[in-house]
């Protein structure tokens, strides 16, 4: 048992060694904030069978909410990658806003919420174009 | 010479764990120094490497019973094969990797085995750590129980035990791209860096592919084998990535998904297909499997399905 102990306590030793020099590294992938053409790439890949008719960038660039059809169209950014999902279009419009972020709740037990920025430049729900907020 | 038939002589997991070190330390330098393609991000490498830690603690928690069960079948064996003997090693390596191959299989295309083998394709990267990011859950699902015709048969339980260990070596220094390809003869041979890549890719055109441990000949025979094309690289994780990078949901997310799906079945016909049909069966067939997204992914290719088409058709859930 002691020894058994002694294994996991210098396991768990060389983790943190091993992610000290991760972090010392910085060799994550570079993630830009988002612009249009990014966005549209980046919807491209994940819903290749959705045409996206509306899209709104979150304030830092680290999301993107797309409307095709009634859906809408989810990304947001984890560390270096991207998490993508879908949710009626009409739930994401009424997604309440709270400290700066809108919260969409995904319904999903992998990923639960997305939480966005939006900043005066890019509010929620989007006040234009007008078919944005037709449900 | 005599080797104790029931505990093994050496754990070649645990042997390797320098190795693990040394590399990863190695990989994520020549990351840096930008002598090979290695991409680590600090949370996702915490990640793996927390659930392999978690995975040793949870090993500790269902060994021994495994153990317990394995023993037993191994007083009913049919023949007693010695481990001192040459040919019993060169066929247990063969035994276990066919085991292995369609134990793997097994994980990826039926749900409950998939709630528990899933973790290890979380990662939206491919490298050394993500060969760590391994179950907690895997005693729970069962998957053992898959070795032990070998241990009724009459290979000793520490043989067993070794040659899984080995196995397991072996796939730990295929997850990384700093590696692109091994010659012909050994890439048509070996599981490689560039058959897994394929393996964790989530490109649909990659999906449910190259299931091997050791040996890629399984794959090859049993229809299963996708090369790795340089013209699509292998996007990594799986079809739904997680939403964050908390270990408890990296282990048990599925297994939640999975009691929410039974909690609203409505037949034993869905409680079975929930259960045991491929990752993202639905009742209504309104959620992708691997199946219905290579078939849309066809018909892209074939460019058959306009997007405006195909957006009536998109369902709102997709699988793993």
């Amino acid at each position: 048992m002691t020894e058994t102990l002694i294994r996991l306590a210098v396991s768990a030793m060389l983790v943190a060694v091993m992610i000290g020099v991760a972090a010392w590294a910085r060799i994550a992938r570079p993630t830009a904030p988002l612009d249009e053409t990014a966005a549209r790439d980046l919807l491209a890949g994940e819903f290749p069978d959705m045409k996206p008719d509306y899209i709104w960038i979150a304030g830092d660039g680290a999301g993107v909410i797309a409307r095709a059809g009634a859906e809408a169209l989810v990304i947001y950014r984890l560390g270096d990658s991207w998490v993508a999902r879908s949710m009626p279009w009409r739930l994401a419009l009424l997604a309440p806003v709270h400290r700066g972020k809108v919260l969409l709740k995904l319904r999903d037990p992998a990923a639960p919420m997305a939480r966005l920025a939006v900043s005066g430049v890019t509010p929620w729900p989007p006040q234009s174009p007008a078919e944005a907020l037709a449900a | 010479m005599t080797l104790d038939p029931i505990k093994a002589a050496f754990d070649p997991v645990a042997l390797a764990v320098p190795i693990f070190v040394i590399t990863i330390i190695g990989e994520i330098l020549l990351g840096r120094f930008r002598k090979a393609k290695a991409v680590y991000e600090v949370r996702d490498t915490a990640t793996s490497l927390g659930m392999g830690l978690g995975s040793q603690i949870a090993g500790l928690l269902t060994g021994a019973a495994i153990f317990g069960v394995t023993l037993w079948v191994y007083q009913y064996r049919l023949f007693t094969i010695p481990m001192t003997a040459i040919w019993a090693w060169v066929a247990v390596f063969f035994l276990e990797d066919l085991t292995y191959y369609w134990f793997h299989r097994l994980s990826h295309e039926r749900r409950f085995w998939w709630a528990s083998h899933v973790n290890h394709h979380t990662s939206q990267h491919y490298n050394l750590a993500t060969a760590l990011r391994q179950t907690w859950t895997g005693g729970i699902a069962g998957t053992w129980l898959l070795w032990l015709p070998l241990i009724l048969v009459g290979f000793p339980p520490a043989m067993v035990v070794i040659q899984k260990g080995i196995s397991l070596v072996y796939q730990y220094w295929i997850h990384t791209e700093a590696i692109r390809r091994f010659p012909r003869w050994f890439e048509a041979v070996f599981n490689t860096p560039s058959h897994h890549r394929v393996h964790h890719a989530r490109n649909p055109r990659y999906l449910d592919a190259n299931y091997a441990g050791i040996l890629i000949i399984w794959d090859r025979m049993f229809g299963t084998w996708i090369p790795e094309d340089d013209a699509e690289p292998c996007r990594y994780g799986v079809v739904h990535n997680l939403g964050d990078f908390n270990i408890f949901r990296v282990a048990f997310h599925e297994w939640i998904a999975i009691g929410k799906d039974l909690a609203g079945s409505r037949s034993i016909r869905e409680v079975f297909g929930y259960l045991f049909g491929p990752p993202g069966w639905s009742p209504d067939g309104s959620r992708d499997t691997s199946a219905t997204l290579k078939a849309k992914w066809r018909a892209r290719e074939a460019g058959a399905v306009s997007p405006a088409t195909a957006a009536e058709t998109v369902p709102l859930q997709a699988a793993e």
